[in-house]
């Protein structure tokens, strides 16, 4: 059935979908009417769900690892300051290898107050052990979400769905949403091996000495390398049923290009249009789409990128001290290839101000035009 | 160590990393390790003692048989109340229910509407519980003068031993001042008979019309029984003490109230002023007003020192009588045959306290003035008549002296009720009978002191409680009090009593509400056949349970101090 929804919609209906069991959330702009339908989808009887509400996000994450651990689909949401104050539970919930699945709505940090979109949220949760999804469309939101359970279960490990605030999550965009019996056979219940269990009880994330801490660590990673082969075949389960696939990274007109453009979130959505009008103009320009940012897709970005001879990251992001985040990770994924192309890293956009087509084709334009970056960080928009 | 055989379990080997689990579990079971030994601090379940049994001068258990008929468990709640107190319809219509106020719920919204309850069950068992019989046979004779609700109370008790009870009484009928001093349409008198039938199951017998002191003496008793408990009560009249106090028109309350309680209609004049500012006083107003009278009440305080039940004071108001404060009888004003014509009256100010910790009113100078009346009702306080007692039991200013339990200087001669405290309650009354009769029974156990540490309003968790409004008391309309003696309040229906009981906090008794189960952090509260328990051997002692209690039933102590326990 087709629907004219918000992106925050669509993570509410993924997550409705999904059967969620358990949902524990507390509001924040713009994340708000996510959990605000989900409430009403639990009033309402649609989703027979125990919705718990909390005083704070790190309590919300709090219920959702325990309500995890008893072997039922869990889910949350949250965004920017949220997702901030959950940070030590965002590591346990990994590290207690607990299938939560949250919805963070990309928001800037404060202060100065904010609540647009930029990406430096979710990103400085890069080291928590979560899997990271970004999303361009409402559509992906809700596919996203629901394969979010899939990969999360199989896996033993929490998914973070992404989406811009405002541009997604307030923007309304027709979706297609999937029948329920079809998504049932998609997302059937999952049986957790180890759950809570009053009958024998045991210690759980007590006190690991050194002994032992380092080996179950170890675990954590392999689980993160797995994950790029897991998330590949939950893609292509779900493209066979409901015929639409995003892959882990996506290469667009990529094949001859000279320049590679590196985009995550709704700036890529944009970034197509401008590579189209690039190529009617006769230049060879391809667009790298990063829906996968962690785990690190390492080989799936080397295969698409090492082919063209320079490549233009945008980041909507900055990590203090250095650069861009993404520009980071995709020089750190060509390291050592022997005649890597060059990384220009833009950052534009933060804090919410616009990215615009001409943007856009400006920084391409500015790529073709120099032969290697003159320095680490070429900003755009920002009045100097 | 045999108890850890039960949880021995073989340690895998940790050699590589797919030995492990896939998070930090423990590889064995955490019964293995028992934590209560960490713990400093053990909770017990101890009830404590709510402020409404506490306040209660019968000691009735009013939070249990509140939870009782909150379950719908009206015949245990009825058997619960008769242990302390034998007439709970009685005392569910006239008790001026000192448990309400020392209810906790009324620092939250209001008080248990406790003697609606009360009465409700008192109702419902009368008509729906067997009379009880003796337990036992017992040729011990007991003589009680006086058939109020000290003397009734005793008879009961000691009925149920099998005591050979007498009761002498100076009216026509037994009731004493249930009968003679409160008007029916706060007791109806067949609620009175219908309670006395349970003396008469009991085997007691009633000596009516016979006046001890005049028709037969307390030595005669004394030498004829094993036991005698004078319980006269304070029936004397106490003169206004002003010129022309004699006047024909002048009547004394407790005289008033007694000639309509005996189905008389007394003859007295229109336009009445009543004195005083006790229940007396209010009682005799509404009853002028009953019998198509004008009746006022003169009282020389404010509503504040009114010695009166304030709800009996609102009642008075809303049937329109009007209480003219701050004023003192200077004269009665009569004609010269001798027939009241009127009062002179001062107007008073309040001074400092006197010994009753109330303000002493003072008279205002040159502040006379006259109403104009037929008749004048004086209810200035009751005394008790000392001569009918022998000269060698000792007294005091105003009664028998008695210890504690009742025992007066003569072996196995005791006092209780108005004769011993002067003009008290019906409450007080009952406990007395009660306590002497334990006393003579040798059920002193069964004497319970009041405690100075009842559960108080701060040690209740109010988390837990919503807030919900007292059930409204139904009642007639002011309009149909007129002109006669029903009863004003209709008392609750079933599901007005299963609302109001529902409100009870049970201060410091636990009524199984789960809360210490549901959030004790280590799973060691045990529930076993409803009843609760603490597994020691796992419970650390966090204290969730003590703080998260609603109503103070559980205690924390240092574990060092078990043993004093």
């Amino acid at each position: 059935m087709k629907k004219v929804i918000t992106g925050n919609h669509a993570v509410s209906y993924g997550a409705q979908l999904a059967r969620t069991q358990v949902i524990s959330a507390y509001p924040i702009t713009p994340q708000t009417q996510v959990v605000e339908l989900l409430s009403e989808f639990c009033a309402s009887g649609k989703l027979k769900a125990k919705f718990i509400k909390v005083e704070s996000e790190h309590s919300a994450m709090t219920a959702c690892i325990a309500a995890s651990l008893t072997g039922v689909r869990t889910f949350t949401a949250t965004s920017a300051h949220g997702l901030a104050l959950m940070h030590e539970m965002l590591h346990w919930a990994a590290g207690a290898r607990t299938p939560v699945v949250m919805a963070n709505i990309n928001r800037a940090m404060g202060p100065g107050w904010s609540v647009w979109t930029d990406q430096n949220d979710s990103l400085s949760q890069r080291d928590t052990g979560w899997i990271q999804l970004y999303c361009e469309s409402n559509q992906e939101v809700l596919d996203t979400t629901i394969q979010a359970f899939k990969i999360a279960e199989k896996l033993l490990l929490p998914v973070m769905v992404i989406l811009d605030a405002f541009v997604l999550s307030h923007t309304s965009e027709q979706v297609d949403l999937p029948e329920q019996s079809v998504v049932d056979q998609f997302l059937p219940r999952f049986e957790l091996k180890t759950k809570l269990d009053l009958s024998h009880p045991s210690a759980y994330g007590g006190l690991t000495n050194p002994d032992h801490y380092f080996e179950i660590r170890y675990k954590i990673q392999k689980a993160h390398e797995q994950a790029l082969a897991v998330i590949k075949s939950v893609n292509d389960e779900f493209n066979e049923l409901f015929g639409r696939k995003y892959g882990v990274i996506e290469a667009y007109r990529c094949d001859d290009a000279k320049v590679i453009l590196v985009t995550s979130g709704t700036i890529t959505s944009t970034a197509r249009v401008v590579i189209d009008t690039m190529r009617e103009q006769g230049r060879k320009v391809g667009l790298l789409k990063q829906k996968l940012f962690r785990p690190t897709p390492t080989e799936q970005l080397r295969e698409v990128l090492f082919k063209a001879q320079k490549i233009a990251v945008i980041d909507r992001n900055i990590s203090f001290g250095h650069s861009g985040v993404f520009a980071q990770e995709i020089k750190s994924s060509l390291y050592g290839l022997a005649g890597a192309p060059p990384v220009f890293d833009y950052i534009i956009g933060l804090g919410g101000r616009d990215v615009t087509p001409d943007a856009i084709y400006e920084i391409i334009d500015n790529t073709f035009k120099t032969d290697v970056p003159n320095e680490p960080i070429i900003w755009r928009g920002v009045r100097l | 160590m045999k108890w850890l055989d039960k949880y021995k379990v073989i340690h895998p080997k940790l050699e590589k990393e797919t030995d492990y689990p896939h998070w930090a579990i423990s590889l064995t079971s955490t019964l293995l390790n028992r934590t209560g030994t960490w713990r400093i601090f053990r909770p017990l379940y101890q009830d404590q003692i709510p402020p409404c049994n506490n306040e209660c001068p019968t000691n009735e258990k009013i939070q249990g048989y509140c939870d009782l008929v909150k379950q719908a468990k009206f015949a245990e709640a009825y058997k619960l109340i008769l242990e302390d107190n034998p007439f709970p319809a009685i005392t569910g219509r006239v008790c001026y229910h000192p448990c309400e106020n020392s209810c906790n719920r009324k620092d939250y919204d209001d008080a248990i509407a406790i003697h609606c309850v009360e009465r409700f069950i008192g109702d419902w068992g009368l008509k729906n519980v067997a009379l009880a019989k003796p337990k036992v046979k017992n040729k011990k004779t007991v003589a009680i003068v006086g058939s109020g609700p000290a003397g009734m109370a005793a008879a009961y008790y000691l009925g149920l031993e099998g005591y050979q009870v007498t009761i002498f009484e100076k009216q026509t009928k037994l009731g004493g001042m249930l009968r003679y001093g409160i008007p029916a349409y706060r007791l109806p008198k067949a609620v009175l008979d219908t309670e006395l039938k349970k003396l008469i199951k009991l085997g007691m017998k009633s000596k009516t019309k016979c006046a001890v002191g005049k028709d037969i003496t307390i030595d005669y008793l004394r030498k004829n029984y094993d036991y005698v408990i004078i319980c006269h009560g304070a029936h004397k009249n106490r003169p206004l003490g002003v010129p022309n106090d004699k006047a024909k028109g002048v009547i004394s309350g407790l005289e008033f109230l007694s000639q309509i309680n005996s189905g008389k209609k007394p003859k007295i004049g229109k336009k009445v002023a009543v004195i005083g500012g006790g229940n007396t006083a209010i009682d005799a107003a509404r009853s002028c007003l009953r019998l198509g009278l004008k009746p006022m009440i003169l009282y020389r305080r404010t509503r504040l020192e009114m010695p009166a039940v304030p709800d009996e004071v609102d009642a008075c108001e809303a049937e329109g009588i009007r209480i003219e404060f701050l004023v003192a009888p200077v004269k009665v004003l009569a004609t010269k045959k001798g027939k009241v014509t009127g009062i002179e009256l001062m107007r008073m100010k309040l001074g400092k306290p006197d010994a009753s910790g109330r303000r002493r009113p003072v008279p205002v100078a040159r502040s006379n003035f006259k109403i104009k009346l037929n008749a004048i009702i004086t209810a200035i306080g009751e005394q008790v008549d000392l001569s009918i007692l022998t000269p060698d039991i000792q007294k005091t200013e105003w009664g028998v002296k008695v210890d504690r339990l009742g025992k007066t200087n003569i072996t196995n001669v005791y006092a209780i009720g108005d004769c011993v405290t002067g003009p008290k309650t019906v409450v007080e009354a009952l406990g007395a009978g009660k306590r002497t009769a334990f006393q003579i029974i040798g059920a002193t156990e069964k004497i319970i002191s009041k405690t100075d540490k009842p559960v108080k309003f701060t040690d209740l968790n109010l988390d837990y409680f919503e807030h919900q409004d007292k059930t409204k008391i139904p009642e007639i309309s002011v309009a149909a009090r007129k002109k006669n003696f029903k009863e004003v309040h209709t008392g609750y229906n079933k599901e007005m009593v299963l609302k109001e009981s529902e409100r009870c906090f049970s201060c410091g008794v636990c009524n199984k509400c789960d809360n210490c189960f549901v959030l004790c952090p280590d799973l060691s509260v045990i529930k076993d056949n409803g009843e609760y328990e603490f597994d020691y051997d796992y419970c650390k002692g966090c204290g969730v349970c003590a703080h998260e209690c609603p109503r103070n039933a559980i205690t924390m102590i240092e574990e060092s101090k078990v043993e004093e326990q």
